[in-house]
């Protein structure tokens, strides 16, 4: 957990406590996750029982634009995309489809896409946002927090955005005041949700 | 005769000139696997005669060794075997217990997690007490732990390893009335076993579970069996040409004072009560012939000497 700024698990069991340190470590590792955070808090209280994961992620890379992975070849009224990172090739022709209709967008083969459109349209196609990688990150980040929460604990409670991000688990109904708690553990780490 | 259980593990080339020996000695072949060009016999052989079967797998490189686990059957119970809680402490457990000769059931309760919620029923404590031993992997908390194990233990009749993230002492002083055997420092974690100090941990159970299964041992010794289930292990497959042709790696699985018979009750029950294992006396005289609570297997127990008044 060394790349991890701020790293704490708070326990009343020093010996649980200490499992569940290595638990987070082993987790983020395996999910690929721990460059992503910079701070994470675990509060585990299994008297309640009660699990707060809260944290802060490091500045992540912005929206995936059309020009960013392809080129775009303007003729008149015809486009040609060149798909430079197939990585992305799926939820673009989703936009196009949803956008133009499935009829007006072609697709020769794998790497190459033709359209007609109008020019206004055209000039606009460039910068075309396509994918928000931080929208699967944090989903990544909820998955691997659960893994980490102790088994069982099915009411939960999640939140991420704006750098921020925290699960709430238990297998009892969670307090009204569950906020004011978890603020208080984004307070420890010297954070404000 | 004592036998003794051993592990047999050479090559394939004239391995049957072993089993012939073993078989000609009094002993019984449990198990055998064949692993490409090796050969691994789990048997109980006559406790004199170990150095002669050492002596003769010599010079065809094969070695023997002690197996106190060979002719057991074991549960390693587990509160939930989750997906997304993979891997689970409980899959390294149950196989390094089969190293040592045992036969491991992996029995992940279907509600068996969290702390209030935690459940078991009825088809999974039968199935439990089924087995010779329970191995139970709970989680790291005490609090945890000393709580939901009186949910867990419930109707459990053999006895129970507890296994736990707490040290022993710890889990010692946190459970009342007390289990058979305890081994801390084995909890929930999230990796494979692979430094040594997390290897010495799985030694620990194994030693744990030893000690568990000689002293029922020396408890079966009081009222000895009518007869050994090694032995009804023979009659059966010797005289139910059926079993020869049953896929699972073990057909037949040896349990301390019983058997695990994988045919299907209905069909097989009758005529196994009625096999005749010596001089006229059925396998129905000497052990109960029930239907088991895993698929739809017989299960055997043995009756002891008490019972019988007769021993084979």
């Amino acid at each position: 957990m060394e790349a991890v700024e701020y790293f704490e698990v708070e326990c009343p069991e020093k010996t649980g406590g200490d499992y569940y340190s290595r638990i987070a470590d082993v987790v983020l590792l395996d999910h690929n996750l721990i460059r992503v955070v910079s701070k994470l808090h675990i509060f585990i209280d299994p008297r309640i029982p009660l699990f707060i994961a809260a944290g802060v992620t490091r500045k992540l890379p912005g929206m995936v634009l059309l020009r960013d992975f392809a080129d775009v070849n303007i003729q008149d009224r015809k486009v040609i995309i060149s798909i430079g990172d197939e990585a992305y090739l799926a939820p673009l022709l989703k936009i196009l489809w949803e956008k133009y209709g499935k009829d007006l967008v072609e697709q020769p083969d794998r790497f190459t896409i033709l359209m007609n459109l109008d020019e206004a349209e055209s000039q606009s196609l460039p910068d075309l946002p396509v994918f928000d990688p931080s929208d699967t990150l944090y989903k990544d980040l909820i998955y691997a927090l659960q893994v980490i929460q102790p088994e069982g604990f099915k009411v939960r409670r999640q939140y991420y955005g704006k750098g921020r991000f925290y699960l709430v688990a238990s297998e009892n109904t969670l307090p009204e005041d569950i906020e004011d708690l978890v603020k208080e553990k984004f307070s420890l780490m010297g954070e404000t949700l | 005769m004592i036998l003794v259980p051993v592990t047999y593990k050479g090559g394939i080339f004239r391995h049957d000139e072993i089993i012939d020996l073993i078989e000609d000695l009094g002993g019984y072949i449990i198990q055998k696997h064949m692993i490409a060009q090796e050969v691994v016999l789990q048997a109980l052989v006559p406790k004199d005669d170990i150095e002669l079967i050492r002596r003769v797998g010599k010079p065809i490189t094969g070695d023997i060794t002690p197996s106190p686990l060979v002719g057991t059957e074991i549960a390693v119970v587990t509160p939930s075997l989750e997906i997304h809680h993979l891997p689970h402490a409980s899959c390294d457990v149950a196989e390094y217990i089969r190293r040592f000769g045992a036969k491991t059931n992996m029995v992940g309760l279907a509600r068996g997690f969290g702390k209030r919620i935690s459940q078991m029923n009825d088809e999974e404590r039968d199935v439990i007490n089924e087995h010779d031993c329970a191995v139970y992997l709970l989680g790291d908390f005490e609090t945890c732990i000393e709580y939901k194990l009186p949910a867990l233990r419930r109707g459990i009749q053999v006895p129970i390893v507890l296994c736990g993230g707490p040290s022993t002492e710890a889990l010692k002083s946190l459970i009342d009335p007390p289990v058979d055997g305890y081994v801390g420092g084995i909890g929930r974690f999230m990796h494979r076993t692979k430094e040594s100090e997390e290897i010495a941990k799985l030694d620990e159970v194994v030693e744990e579970v030893t000690r568990v299964l000689d002293r029922k041992r020396e408890i079966l010794a009081k009222d000895p069996l009518s007869i050994s289930p090694a032995r009804l292990m023979d009659v059966i497959s010797e005289k139910i040409d059926e079993i020869q042709d049953v896929l699972s790696p073990t057909p037949i699985t040896v349990q301390m004072a019983g058997l695990r018979v994988k045919l299907p009750y209905d069909t097989f029950s009758s005529r196994i009560r009625a096999t005749e294992v010596d001089d006229g006396i059925t396998i129905g005289e000497l052990a109960d012939v029930l239907p088991s609570r895993m698929r739809d297997y017989i299960l055997l127990r043995i009756k002891p000497f008490s019972e019988t008044n007769q021993v084979i």
